[in-house]
């Protein structure tokens, strides 16, 4: 929008991939498990019970902090951040104060093809809350129930600075931002789950010398949502401002069903959480030999991969940028190209049918049954052109759901060498030199006899060939003898 | 301002903790708050110019969990022992905001 000066930070919260919670040792398994089962003196803040933390939370925190470039802080300081709320057992929760694991980094990810930062303001590890329920077994209408199976599930929390200027660019920053968690294998980064959560910050104006009203938005649970809500979010804030008016700061909440942000209900009255650290948790210093291990952790992340295709494998930005997105898909292309040293016939085929069957069963390259040497066996097929492209998409639909072979399904279907391209040629040649005078026809303009010359070439292949693959043939060898 | 507490700041910090006070337990709140606090003051004559702030006097290597579940058999004794529970649910008063909050 001309003349509209935006200004974006995000506050971003990942659920750490640990096995155990993050001052206790109950699983972080809760997804679809009884409610209340999950749980402990602990995570349920019995009194009495002292929390005693989880290396591995510490471990995956600092591994966040480090790759994403932050100057990891010396001590381990546990605040208490105070606050009463249902979901919220002990009245606190176990937060970081002034002594985040990570201060003053940069992520960098790209808008368009092109490089962008966002400065890191901080970095730091605390524990979830619980859950609250509205409906479900023994919930009655007019009170809530909770479940302490999420309480104590470790989370990192990262905060941009507000260096973020559009909606799009925001929505980018927070898609390289879940690649990465990804990458390190610190979180699985997924919105819809809230494994992955994110509120933003936002101001207008409409001169680029004076800072507009911070507006917090919060309940955004999807990519998509975080794009709508700010666009929304900037849209209603330009009006304002051009009708004269001035946005409120405040807290705001993205209405998905009406797609629109209406102010929280919570308290006018500004939030005192009364940090102060945490009496049952030592403050200590993190050792540099575990640092020093942590850093040999941290893998390719996901641009500096993306350049590295685009520079070994000559791939387009666009192409390249998708590919690496998803670790384990950009891995596949890498294996399948050691197999098949085309880089760009194998990155078409991962971002088209590849991608297309991932999309259709909802699965995730992990869970799919063709390995990288499978789709290189097929793709040499092409190559050696013992079969066409368009038969190999549908073979390799096959494979996909079958977990069979390239040969395997040529086999089951009944599709022989016979039928394969190089062969099929020969036959539709043979039919075209055998039948002049429905050639003379169809180039006379009567389509029928296209449909009898398909008719001899499957009666030769006895119903073996793909009469589509058959009409391609026919079509190209009629039309280049013109 | 140091070393000084207003009976204002003592009704917020109540109310901060959910707790009602009548007007006479509150001018006792606040006479005792300020008297802890004068006690403290005496902390400022020290020099702790080159003293970083300390939250712990102790600096070991504190004992860490290994990042393995262990089950607790504890849980639906301590559903019977909730002041109101339904289900495998604790149940609380309708919570009317839908946010959950955590920040």
């Amino acid at each position: 929008m001309e003349g509209v000066y935006v200004t974006i930070g995000l506050e971003v919260h990942c659920q750490l991939l640990t096995q155990a919670k993050m001052f206790c040792r109950c699983s972080t398994d809760y997804i679809g498990k009884t409610p209340n089962t999950l749980v402990c003196p602990v995570c349920m803040g019995l009194p009495g019970a002292l929390p005693v933390l989880n290396r591995k939370a510490l471990e995956l925190a600092i591994k966040t902090a480090l790759a994403l470039r932050c100057e990891i802080l010396p001590e381990v300081v546990f605040h208490r951040k105070n606050y009463f709320y249902p979901d919220l057992p002990k009245g606190y929760q176990i937060s970081q104060y002034d002594f985040p694991i990570g201060v003053r980094g940069v992520l960098e990810f790209a808008l368009e093809g092109e490089r962008r930062k966002v400065r890191i303001r901080r970095v730091h590890v605390e524990e979830d809350a619980g859950k609250l329920v509205h409906e479900g077994l023994g919930v009655e209408r007019n009170v809530s129930g909770v479940d302490f199976n999420r309480a104590g599930i470790p989370l990192v929390e990262i905060v941009t600075e507000p260096d973020l200027h559009s909606p799009e660019e925001a929505k980018e920053c927070l898609i390289m931002l879940r690649s990465i968690v990804r990458y390190l294998g610190v979180s699985d980064g997924n919105m819809e789950e809230g494994s992955l959560r994110c509120d933003a910050n936002v101001s207008v104006s409409l001169s680029p010398d004076t800072q507009g009203a911070k507006v917090e938005i919060k309940n955004m649970n999807s990519f998509r949502s975080v794009f709508r809500a700010l666009s929304y979010e900037v849209e209603r804030q330009a009006a304002l401002l051009r009708e004269g008016k001035f946005p409120v700061q405040e807290t705001r909440h993205w209405d998905e069903v009406r797609q629109v942000t209406v102010p929280s209900r919570g308290k006018e009255e500004a939030e005192d959480y009364r940090y102060f650290p945490d009496p049952d948790l030592l403050p200590f210093r993190i050792p540099q030999d575990m640092l020093e291990e942590i850093k040999a952790t941290i893998p390719e992340l996901p641009l500096q991969k993306k350049e590295r295709f685009m520079r070994e494998y000559e791939l387009a930005e666009p192409e390249a940028h998708i590919l690496v997105q998803d670790k384990d898909l950009a891995e596949f292309f890498e294996a399948c190209v050691r197999e098949f040293p085309a880089p760009r016939t194998v990155c078409n085929f991962v971002l088209t049918e590849v991608l297309k069957n991932l999309n259709a069963f909802n699965m995730t390259i992990r869970e799919s049954k063709v390995t990288p040497g499978m789709l290189a066996e097929l793709l040499r097929m092409v190559e050696r052109k013992e079969i066409g492209i368009s038969l190999a998409k549908g073979i390799f639909e096959e494979m996909f759901a079958t977990g069979m072979s390239a040969r395997e399904v040529m086999a089951k279907k009944g599709i022989s060498f016979l039928t394969s391209e190089r062969d099929l040629e020969k036959i539709v040649r043979q039919v075209i030199e055998e039948n002049p005078q429905s050639v003379a026809d169809y180039l006379g303009g009567k389509d029928k006899a296209l449909h009898f010359l398909i008719g001899q070439v499957m009666k030769v292949t006895k119903g073996q060939a793909n009469p589509e693959v058959v009409k391609n043939l026919l079509l190209r060898e009629l039309t280049s003898g013109e | 301002m140091p070393g000084h507490v207003s009976l204002e700041e003592v009704r917020k910090i109540a109310q901060l903790a959910k707790l009602s006070f009548s007007e006479e337990e509150l001018t006792r709140f606040f006479q005792d708050i300020s008297d802890i606090i004068a006690h403290f003051e005496k902390l400022n004559e020290l020099d702790l110019e080159d003293v970083s702030p300390t939250s712990h006097i102790s600096w070991s290597q504190p004992p860490m969990n290994p990042d393995e579940p262990v089950d607790w058999q504890g849980s639906d004794l301590v559903l019977k022992h909730a002041p109101c529970a339904a289900g495998r649910y604790f149940i609380v008063p309708k919570v009317v905001e839908k946010e959950e909050k955590l920040s």
